[in-house]
């Protein structure tokens, strides 16, 4: 059974490392960064205790809104999905992504108190 | 002088029977006095003249006589002014001169000119300054229809609560009226239409106020009060109590003053007294006894007929005259006496009654001799009589406290002494049961009898004996408990928000470095990536973008630090726009730039294929 898991993985990996382009590896680096960032305020919340909850609050929320948006962005921007997205162009999908971006931080930084 | 007669108007208006209506308001001596120094103020002009001298001469004050010379060209001015075209007012002004100054006059004209007014001028002055000018005319003229007029008026008086009656323009035009009715109808000679209520409710309006706003009302007022003391027909008389309306055996006499609405004597008045009842028993203790009068006063020995001490309804009647409104008046009297204690005895019982008991007699106002000791086992009991001194009956006096007072601690209780069916008195105190209200504190504890009634001239404290109560368990503290209800209480210290324990500084700060290694991560592998800003034209907009966007996130900071959202808001509208419209263009140029290198791929790829 773990075996085909090992596999599975392994091959995904490869095909990972083959099939994506460079533009969309970034923006996956910058995915995983995120999703780093949260799981470690998540686990300072676990660990030490939820003190200033607000600020916990903000940044953690920052973090999956940041992740998501990074999402669309990774989705709009991928250019096999080009036939769902016909209207929006990738510069369109980027400034999509800031404008988000800015009122996700005002609402951040109005918690983070 | 006011206060008993105030007193006594007080108990008037509450006596009012549901048949006879009284005044509640005249003109007592105080309120003449005030009304004539109001006209004897020295006149500035015309009209305040006519006011002091006609008023002050109706009060019957002294004036000063005046001479007017007059000419053909006045007369003439005068009768001219008597038309259909002038006002009530001229007319009236102009039918007084003349008739004061003696001149001729056609009384059927001016009966004419003012019908003809009236109809014009319908509201109540001009039709009061009417009756007023009619009063000045010849009996033989044809002044019935004016007559009518005070009818007329009458049924546009306004009815206040059943006591008042006058007129919505105020309590001028209710005085004037009264004058100008009463002046009319002794002119000719036929009574007003006026019934009894309505008089009295008018001579309540007039007098109701006793301080005047200005010359003229105090000028209608005492005309009023003229009108309606000397007329023919209706002359409200005022019945009051001359002092307190209280007899007793010291003061046997009941003393009764019947007056005019201006506070003079009736001299030819005849008072009876038609039945005096008892409020509490209803029974009719006196009944047709005339007042004798001596002095202006009218006397009567109420304490003679023996009445019993309590309140009497008295129903007197005013005769004498048939002009007499108001004759029929309801007077409260209090008849009060003074009590004494009797066979007051103080005695310890015991509760299972085995002990005999020992009692002591006490006589007024002596302290009983030895202390009277009760513990739990035992009652104390005290029984008296209350009895009329002068009449031997017993008497349930309102209150009949008994107060026990201890001596060290200030405590004090009291209890109240009922009466049994047969009028005595009984107080029993059960010291165990009452050990509550004592705070089961043992002592010496003075003991007082209360006793007051309204009807009771003399009210009695008496120190009556000492008594030593003993209770069971002392559950007082040992402290004496002063009542510190009113002392200041121990200051509440206010405990503030305790801040949540934070966690120690190396923790947090392990954690803030832990957080921000992954920024370090991911420039690694962009780095390794190969990501990279080769492209980066330098343009303006683009330049201008990152600029704004960069702001952009230090107005983020700025916010954290200093501003508030509004503030916030201000400035990222201005950058916002700005980094919005160079960002738009930038990215219009790169996605130009796209097209024409994904144009060019595709077609070089198919000259490739091809």
């Amino acid at each position: 059974m773990s075996n085909s898991v090992i596999s599975v993985i392994s091959r995904f990996l490869e095909e990972y490392k083959t099939k994506t382009s460079n533009k969309l590896k970034v923006v996956d680096a910058y995915l995983f960064y995120i999703l780093l960032t949260g799981a470690l305020q998540f686990l300072y919340c676990l660990l030490v205790g939820t003190f200033p909850f607000n600020s916990f609050l903000a940044g953690f929320i920052s973090c999956v809104g940041a992740f998501i948006l990074g999402v669309c962005l990774r989705i709009q921007v991928n250019p096999e999905n080009k036939g769902d997205f016909l209207s929006i162009s990738q510069e369109r999908a980027f400034a999509d992504f800031l404008l988000a971006h800015t009122v996700l931080h005002l609402v951040v930084i109005n918690f983070i108190g | 002088m006011a206060q008993p007669r105030l007193f006594s108007l007080v108990l008037l208006t509450v006596a009012l029977g549901a048949q006879a209506l009284t005044p509640s308001h005249h003109l007592s001596l105080s309120d003449v006095e005030r009304l004539q120094g109001v006209l004897s103020q020295p006149f500035t002009d015309l009209a305040s003249a006519y006011y002091s001298i006609v008023g002050l001469s109706k009060l019957g004050a002294a004036v000063a006589d005046e001479n007017i010379p007059v000419s053909n060209e006045t007369r003439d001015i005068l009768l001219a002014a008597v038309s259909e075209d002038s006002t009530v007012t001229q007319i009236f002004r102009a039918v007084s001169a003349l008739s004061s100054l003696g001149l001729p006059l056609a009384s059927q004209e001016v009966v004419s000119a003012l019908v003809a007014r009236i109809a014009k001028e319908d509201n109540v002055l001009a039709i009061t300054t009417a009756l007023q000018t009619a009063t000045r005319l010849s009996q033989q003229a044809e002044l019935g229809g004016i007559l009518e007029e005070i009818e007329d008026l009458a049924a546009r008086l306004d009815d206040l609560g059943g006591v008042y009656l006058q007129f919505e323009e105020g309590l001028e035009a209710t005085a004037l009226f009264v004058t100008a009715a009463y002046a009319l109808s002794d002119h000719v000679e036929t009574e007003p239409p006026l019934k009894e209520d309505q008089v009295i409710q008018l001579v309540n309006s007039v007098f109701s106020k006793k301080s005047w706003d200005s010359l003229s009302e105090a000028f209608s007022v005492a005309c009023a009060a003229a009108a309606l003391s000397e007329n023919r027909f209706h002359v409200p008389v005022v019945v009051s109590t001359q002092g307190p309306a209280t007899v007793s055996h010291s003061q046997p006499v009941l003393q009764l003053l019947v007056t005019n609405v201006l506070s003079n004597p009736m001299a030819s008045a005849s008072v009876l007294l038609e039945s005096a009842q008892s409020v509490a028993s209803k029974s009719v203790v006196l009944s047709q006894t005339p007042f004798t009068l001596r002095d202006g006063v009218f006397q009567l020995n109420f304490m003679a007929s023996q009445p019993a001490s309590g309140y009497y309804q008295f129903s007197v009647a005013v005769s004498g005259d048939s002009r007499l409104v108001a004759n029929q008046v309801e007077l409260k009297v209090k008849v009060s006496t003074e009590v004494a204690i009797t066979n007051m005895d103080l005695s310890v019982v015991d509760k299972d009654q085995s002990i005999g008991t020992k009692t002591s007699r006490v006589d007024y106002p002596f302290k009983a001799k030895g202390s009277f000791t009760a513990d739990s086992h035992q009652n104390f009991v005290m029984t008296f009589q209350l009895v009329d001194v002068n009449t031997g009956v017993e008497l349930t006096p309102h209150q009949t406290f008994v107060r026990l007072h201890n001596q060290k601690t200030g405590q004090e209780v009291v209890f109240v002494a009922e009466p049994d069916s047969k009028n005595l008195y009984k107080f029993e105190l059960d010291t165990a049961e009452r050990k509550s209200e004592f705070d089961s504190m043992s002592g010496t504890y003075a003991l007082h009898l209360i006793v007051g009634d309204a009807t009771l001239e003399n009210p009695i404290l008496w120190n009556v004996a000492d008594v030593v109560l003993k209770f069971l368990d002392e559950e007082a503290p040992t402290t004496i408990q002063a009542k510190t209800l009113y002392m200041p209480k121990p200051e509440i210290q206010h405990l503030f928000r305790e801040p949540e324990k934070k966690p120690p500084t190396v923790v947090s700060n392990t954690f803030t470095a832990l957080v921000l290694s992954p920024l370090l991560l991911l420039l690694i592998l962009w780095v390794k990536l190969g990501a990279n800003i080769s492209n980066f034209s330098l343009t303006p907009s683009s330049v201008l973008f990152h600029v704004g966007h960069a702001c952009m996130l230090g107005l983020m900071y700025v916010y954290w630090s200093h501003l508030n959202m509004f503030q916030t808001l201000q400035y990222l509208a201005i950058i916002g726009s700005l980094t919005f419209l160079a960002g738009n263009r930038m990215l219009a140029q790169k996605a130009v730039k796209r097209i024409a290198a994904e144009q060019s791929s595709r077609l070089a790829k198919y000259r490739s294929l091809r």
